[in-house]
């Protein structure tokens, strides 16, 4: 055993175990810990976004080295503050509607191509699809699967017409992929927070405690 | 049946320390677990693998601490991999949480590397064989930028360096000159690199994402959008085992040691959710 001596080490350990107190029950030291977490979380964003953005992207360029066209992004940033202001609040819609237009424009179509239209092939029962599952013969069948997987899902989210006859079999057969996609999903969700839990045991036994490598 | 009701009405605090227990104890004391490499991982590894040498990889270190555990040894492990075979490599973050954890990869990588080197041309060196762009404002303007010229958008790296005066950088323009870009993301962040990167420009993307998203990014897979997938710390141990088997290369592998306890602790929780079902089976029949 060889405990460090580190004080940075000292601070996170206690802190872990601080925030690991909670499992136990609400108590001080976890809200003690939160609340550091919170103030050095923003106080080091508000930091970083003012050296590393404003600065270098708007203020010096405008203020230190003349380049007047800089006005126009400050001042419609400046815009977002109106909100404080209720007389002239409504401004707020010009800086909103200006980044909407910029983020539609440009994830609209690369959204249809990447994730509607590509996904949509690969549902296609091709001999291409039954190459992509690595697993011989058997890649038909997969392919067969999920393409019954898709409609069957697809057709249980139908809510214009009543879930009987074929509708209703494949809404049925629809809910079952949705329910083993569903385990599935919490399987994975199990492994990654055990995954997080191991990581910080290995920081607690190992550079803290020194019990392990 | 009492034994039964009883174990229904555990306390969650025992759970919880049982669990511990799971956890602690194959840390303690180690036992090496076989690790099988799966289809996805090995796609990945071939993809780097086969990256021309006139040709880089970029690396996209897009996780904060709190997911470090399950994507640093994707991170270490990819970077060995790209040093061993000489393939140049471009680091980044899209966001700015990533960028302590980018540097201390790199570094540890590095520092292994030459250690161990004999000459100059043996050595891993800064502006030769790998940069550190860092950080630039806007994710999707850096994804469509670098498509046009990587030097253009990120004009300093991380150290402050002007990017234009880099040798590598010289050779490495834009998309056009990248092999695979490795996105380790912690969120979304690879489906759009396929999105904006891949869909305009027909960049080759590889993912390495949290075990908790892993369902959201197989189908990417399956398309062949991704030109492979790690999934979580299981993802990492199978590239740890890649690199070792192929290129023997001898060093820690974090991921690999991980997975006993991974497997102890699921086995807890299996058992718990059965003794849930049960008991609440029995109850149901009562009533």
């Amino acid at each position: 055993m060889n405990i460090s001596s580190d004080p940075w080490i000292w601070i996170s350990a206690l802190l872990s175990l601080a925030i690991f107190s909670f499992l136990y029950r609400d108590n001080p030291f976890y809200k003690f810990a939160e609340h550091i977490f919170v103030g050095v979380a923003n106080g080091w964003a508000v930091t970083f976004y003012w050296h590393n953005i404003l600065v270098p992207s708007l203020f010096d360029p405008l203020f230190r080295q003349g380049q007047i066209l800089y006005i126009i992004p400050f001042i419609i940033g400046m815009l977002y503050l109106t909100r404080f202001i209720p007389r002239v609040s409504w401004l707020v819609r010009i800086p909103i509607g200006i980044y909407m237009g910029y983020y539609v424009g440009v994830s609209i179509p690369a959204t249809i191509q990447a994730l509607i239209i590509k996904q949509a092939q690969g549902t296609i029962l091709t001999p291409e699809n039954f190459q992509t599952w690595h697993a011989g013969n058997m890649g038909i069948v997969w392919s067969v699967i999920l393409f019954i997987g898709v409609l069957c899902t697809l057709s249980y989210f139908y809510f214009s017409k009543e879930h009987r006859g074929i509708l209703g079999t494949a809404s049925r057969i629809g809910i079952i992929f949705v329910m083993i996609g569903f385990g599935a999903a919490f399987g994975y969700t199990v492994m990654a927070r055990i995954s997080l839990l191991i990581g910080r045991l290995q920081f607690l036994l190992g550079p803290w405690l020194g019990i392990i490598q | 049946m009492k034994i039964i009701e009883i174990l229904t009405k555990i306390d969650r605090r025992i759970i919880y320390l049982i669990l511990l227990i799971a956890v602690i104890v194959p840390l303690l004391f180690p036992s090496p677990e076989k690790v099988r490499v799966m289809p996805p991982v090995e796609k990945f590894y071939y993809a780097i693998d086969k990256i021309p040498e006139e040709k880089a990889l970029i690396v996209d270190f897009d996780y904060a601490p709190q997911t470090a555990p399950e994507l640093d040894p994707m991170g270490f492990a990819i970077l060995r991999h790209a040093f061993k075979k000489r393939i140049k490599v471009l680091v980044l973050s899209l966001y700015v949480q990533p960028l302590g954890l980018a540097r201390n990869a790199l570094t540890q990588v590095v520092a292994e590397f030459n250690s161990a080197a004999q000459t100059n041309a043996d050595s891993i060196i800064y502006g030769r064989d790998y940069v550190f762009l860092g950080w630039q404002v806007g994710p999707i303007l850096a994804m469509l930028s670098m498509g046009e010229s990587i030097t253009n958008f990120y004009k300093v790296d991380y150290y402050g360096n002007k990017t234009d005066t880099l040798p590598l950088m010289k050779q490495i323009k834009n998309y056009n000159n990248v092999g695979l870009l490795a996105s380790l993301s912690g969120s979304d962040i690879p489906k759009y690199w396929v999105m904006y990167a891949q869909n305009r420009f027909g960049l080759k993307v590889g993912a390495g994402v949290t075990a908790v998203s892993a369902s959201e990014f197989y189908p990417y897979l399956q398309t062949g959008q991704f030109s492979g997938l790690m999934i979580g710390m299981r993802g990492a141990a199978e590239y740890e085992e890649m690199i070792e088997k192929n290129l023997n290369i001898k060093s820690r592998k974090k991921a690999s040691e991980s997975l006993p306890a991974l497997t102890y602790a699921h086995l807890v929780m299996i058992i718990f959710i059965v003794i849930g079902n049960i008991g609440y089976f029995i109850k149901r029949r009562k009533k």
